[in-house]
């Protein structure tokens, strides 16, 4: 549907030819749309999106295990006689042919019973949640610190792009790109956990109850168990802040809106802060959220190489012993996760660009 | 799986890389022992899950009834001596004076309810197996149990290294489906009679243990005892060689070349439970075997006892060991370890002879060889990856075109129970350490009658070693019976139906001077036999 809607000309950009230059295909596609479509509809809207992406996921998951093997086969051991076997099969519903056991499942979720994991006998949900902090923790600090000081850079950079500093941060921004996490994770632990020995080598560190939640960055040491895993989790997403600043900054200060601001005879300090922060900051967004949703689903390698009790070490875990109950409750949670953030995406445009927002009313 | 391979190449830039300069800082004092384990338990509940890794958590809080020993001989446990009364009962006297942490005694009550508990609230990956036979439990008086079996059950003692004894005061309320992991898992019910207290767990995460000093053993040597998970080999290590953890277990073998070096590193090494061995289907049609174009040939060559015999000869047990497992391993010629109960001296042991492979094939009629797709886990346990690709050369060698697939236990397990491979490979680990174990399910015809053969998934029959097979089981006298799984084993060896490969080997490290320890078969890491070095 974005594809769709992404040909049709942007009444925004039509009304304001200064800010063509900087604008994507992807975002006039918006714009088109939300100016179409009253807001409380929309919403509506997303979260049916929402159902159907559920429903979608389940189903896939469940086909999908099934065609990868039975899981009683990975699971039950492989000394077990005929009739254990038989009793533990029949135990877990896996005798019922897969329609059956799918409608046996959407019935439980309709009472808000995702099943129990076949490996730890918890129940899922609670799993997962018990996963969440350690995943939320790790991933905000990444997403945030990369987002923090990557887009200052990127704006340095953009604006002097002929100064040795900016040339340098373009530099580490390509290493940050091609270098993969899980060699930089290794070089990380043998650097400052094994040669140095500042840092631990992985683990989360002690934790604080606050609000019922366990929290590790709230300590001294909880913080240097962090560091390193963020900092690994954060080089790819620093990269690609940096990059996307400077393509919008540069772009930005060729435009005449700049031009006009100089002439008025705006400070250059006050130019960036309210026109080219302002001005790049829809697709900063954009990526910031979806580098969130992802980061948060699936920081696999850096949850592995570090030893961090997160969602990706469990969801990674899970696929391995085809512990379908959690895999299939998980995958729908992330659906449900990137609906919900592509939501606030699109609401926070409005929110940071009063244009799209006149473009309601209109 | 790439990611797999990627980080094997990155353990191995860890273990050679720079050399370590801060072990002395250890995050732990002296009465801490802080392990890194590759894998946890799932539960703590004990009879969740009969996975090696998690009653290795397990005996730290609970007791079997019988003990397992260093090298898997039964000893006394929570059960001070057995023996048969008759053919179909057991009689368990039970070790006086035992406390639980919560300071009440241990009585036949909670070897009653442990046995009973275990069908209704196992997980699929069941310990049911080592309580099947048991039909009835009989207190005869707080000390002494009765057990009334289906049939003549010889190895139910050897059954009960698995069988934890939980307290049937406070298991009660946490004994069905829905309420035991909650009950265990937050320390309600976790009250065993082992040598450390449960302070707090949590799935893929850390283990926390406190010394009991109650133990009808004596008093643990250390006063807490933390086992952090670490799934990842190359992190576990750095882990170790950062300080943050006294020891670490499964160390790969690459690692552990460049460890043997490291001046501030001890190793422990082990001969595991586990036997390589190649599986050769049996059907008269095999789906997995072709000629030359790859069409699928009109009858199994494999039922060819000189195919059988060419595959054996073609294989190098000692070039695998020392160039594929980089020496950890032992060549094998049998489906278990070396001097298990049942192992036989008189297996005539292997020698590669590629020549003979070849002039074999040539008389059993395929003087060009044929094609075949060989099946392996590459994810379960070390090395299996790599044995298979040496086999599938060392195949080619002998003039057999040979497809390796070394694939992820998840897909290969299924589509090994679905018949779909011809030729194959993995692990077994003969956990009980005797025969019966690993003969019953894998070389006994397959028959849901008998609950014999179900892991025979070649359908290899052979009517006499079927028949000894059931007379071993039923046969009560040790030597006697040892005789009789002996003679089985020499006959399936010569079929050659199974190839086994190698003995696998474990490796533990540990700081340098931090601790003496004696590695064990089942390859547990049980703190309470683990010792300060001072």
């Amino acid at each position: 549907m974005w594809g769709g809607s992404a040909i049709l000309p942007s009444p925004v950009a039509l009304r304001c030819p200064a800010q063509r230059g900087y604008e994507g295909p992807v975002e006039a596609a918006l714009i088109t749309r939300e100016s179409r479509t009253p807001m409380t509809g929309y919403v509506i809207q997303r979260c049916l999106q929402a159902v159907v992406v559920m429903f979608a996921m389940s189903v896939i998951v469940f086909v999908g295990v099934y065609a990868v093997g039975n899981p009683m086969d990975v699971l039950i051991p492989l000394d077990a006689p005929q009739d254990v076997r038989a009793f533990i099969i029949e135990r877990f519903g896996l005798d019922r042919p897969l329609w059956e056991q799918y409608l046996i499942f959407l019935g439980n979720v309709a009472q808000g019973d995702f099943g129990r994991s076949f490996v730890y006998a918890t129940p899922v949900l609670d799993l997962i949640l018990s996963r969440l902090p350690a995943t939320l923790e790790l991933t905000l600090a990444a997403v945030l610190g990369a987002t923090l000081i990557g887009v200052p850079l990127g704006i340095w950079a953009g604006y002097r792009p002929d100064a040795i500093s900016s040339k340098s941060i373009m530099a580490v921004s390509i290493l940050g790109f091609s270098v993969p996490t899980f060699w930089v994770g290794l070089i990380l632990i043998l650097t400052f956990a094994v040669y140095l020995g500042w840092l631990p080598a992985g683990g989360r560190g002690p934790t604080v109850e606050v609000a019922g939640v366990a929290w590790s960055f709230l300590t001294p040491e909880g913080l240097t168990h962090l560091l390193l895993p963020a900092v690994n989790l954060a080089l790819f997403k620093l990269a690609m802040m940096i990059r996307l600043a400077r393509a919008g900054t540069r772009e930005i200060m060729l435009t005449d809106t700049i031009k006009f601001a100089r002439a008025a005879g705006l400070s250059e300090a006050t130019i960036v802060r309210h026109h080219v922060l302002k001005l790049i900051a829809v697709p900063i967004v954009t990526v910031f959220g979806l580098e969130l949703g992802s980061t948060l689903a699936f920081a696999v390698v850096t949850e592995t190489i570090f030893s961090w009790p997160g969602l990706g070490k469990l969801i990674i875990d899970s696929i391995t012993s085809l512990d379908r109950p959690v895999m299939v409750a998980y995958l729908i949670l992330v659906a449900v996760l990137f609906v919900t953030i592509n939501l606030v995406i699109d609401l926070t445009y409005a929110a940071l660009d009063p244009r799209i927002a006149r473009g309601h009313a209109a | 799986m790439k990611l797999g391979k990627l980080l094997q190449a990155g353990a191995l830039a860890v273990a050679l890389g720079l050399p370590v300069m801060g072990l002395a800082a250890t995050g732990a004092t002296a009465q801490t022992l802080t392990v890194g384990v590759r894998g946890g338990p799932e539960s703590m509940d004990p009879h969740y899950s009969a996975l090696g890794v998690h009653a290795d958590a397990m005996k730290h809080v609970f007791d079997t009834l019988v003990w397992s020993g260093d090298n898997l001989q039964i000893e006394p446990g929570l059960a001070e001596s057995w023996k048969p009364l008759d053919s179909t009962t057991w009689e368990f006297k039970l070790r006086k004076g035992v406390k639980f942490h919560d300071g009440s005694d241990f009585t036949a009550e909670d070897v009653k309810f442990s046995i009973e508990r275990i069908p209704v609230v196992t997980g699929p990956t069941t310990l049911l197996i080592y309580v099947r036979r048991v039909k009835e439990v009989v207190i005869v008086d707080p000390h002494t149990v009765h057990m009334k079996t289906d049939g003549p059950a010889a190895t139910l003692p050897n059954d009960f290294v698995r069988l934890f004894i939980v307290s049937a005061k406070a298991a009660k309320d946490f004994s069905t489906k829905e309420t035991a992991a909650d009950g265990f898992n937050s320390g309600k019910a976790t009250i065993g009679t082992g040598p450390y207290k449960f302070v707090s767990w949590e799935p893929k995460g850390d283990l926390v243990l406190e010394r009991y000093d109650g133990y009808w053993r004596g008093k643990g040597p250390w006063a807490k005892v933390v086992r952090k998970e670490m799934a990842n080999d190359s992190s576990r290590l750095a882990a170790l060689k950062a300080g943050q953890v006294d020891l670490v277990n499964y160390v790969s073998s690459a690692d552990w070349q460049a460890l043997k070096r490291d001046a501030k590193i001890d190793t422990f090494l082990a001969d595991s439970v586990y036997v390589m061995n190649l599986q050769l289907d049996q059907r008269e049609q095999t789906p997995k075997v072709y000629d030359l174009d790859g069409k699928p040939l009109a009858k199994n060559p494999l039922r060819d006892p000189k195919v059988r015999e060419a595959l054996d000869l073609a294989i190098d047990r000692e070039t695998m060991v020392e160039v594929v497992l980089e020496g950890l391993g032992t060549p094998n010629n049998q489906l278990m370890p070396k001097d298990f109960f049942g192992w036989s001296p008189k297996v005539p042991a292997r020698k590669a002879d590629p020549k003979k492979a070849k002039a074999l094939l040539a008389e059993a009629g395929y003087p060009n060889g044929f094609k075949m797709d060989l099946h392996c886990t590459n994810d379960r346990l070390p090395g299996d990856g790599a044995i298979c690709q040496g086999l599938g050369q060392m195949f080619a060698q002998a003039g057999i075109q040979t497809n390796v697939n070394a694939i992820s236990r998840t897909v290969y397990f299924p589509a090994q129970a679905k018949k779909e491979y011809s030729v194959f490979m993995n692990g077994w680990g003969t956990l009980t350490g005797e025969a019966s174990y690993t003969l019953a399910a894998m070389a006994h015809s397959n028959s849901p009658e008998l609950k014999l053969g179900s892991f025979n998934r070649i359908e290899y029959a052979n009517p006499k070693v079927d028949v000894l097979l059931q007379a071993a089981g039923k046969e009560l006298d040790d030597p006697k019976r040892k005789a009789l799984y002996q003679e089985a084993m020499e006959l399936i060896m010569a079929d050659r139906a199974y190839i086994s490969i190698v003995t696998l080997q474990t490796v533990w490290a540990a700081a340098k001077g931090k601790l003496k320890m004696a590695p064990r078969t089942d390859e547990d890491t049980l703190a309470f036999f683990i010792t300060p070095a001072k």
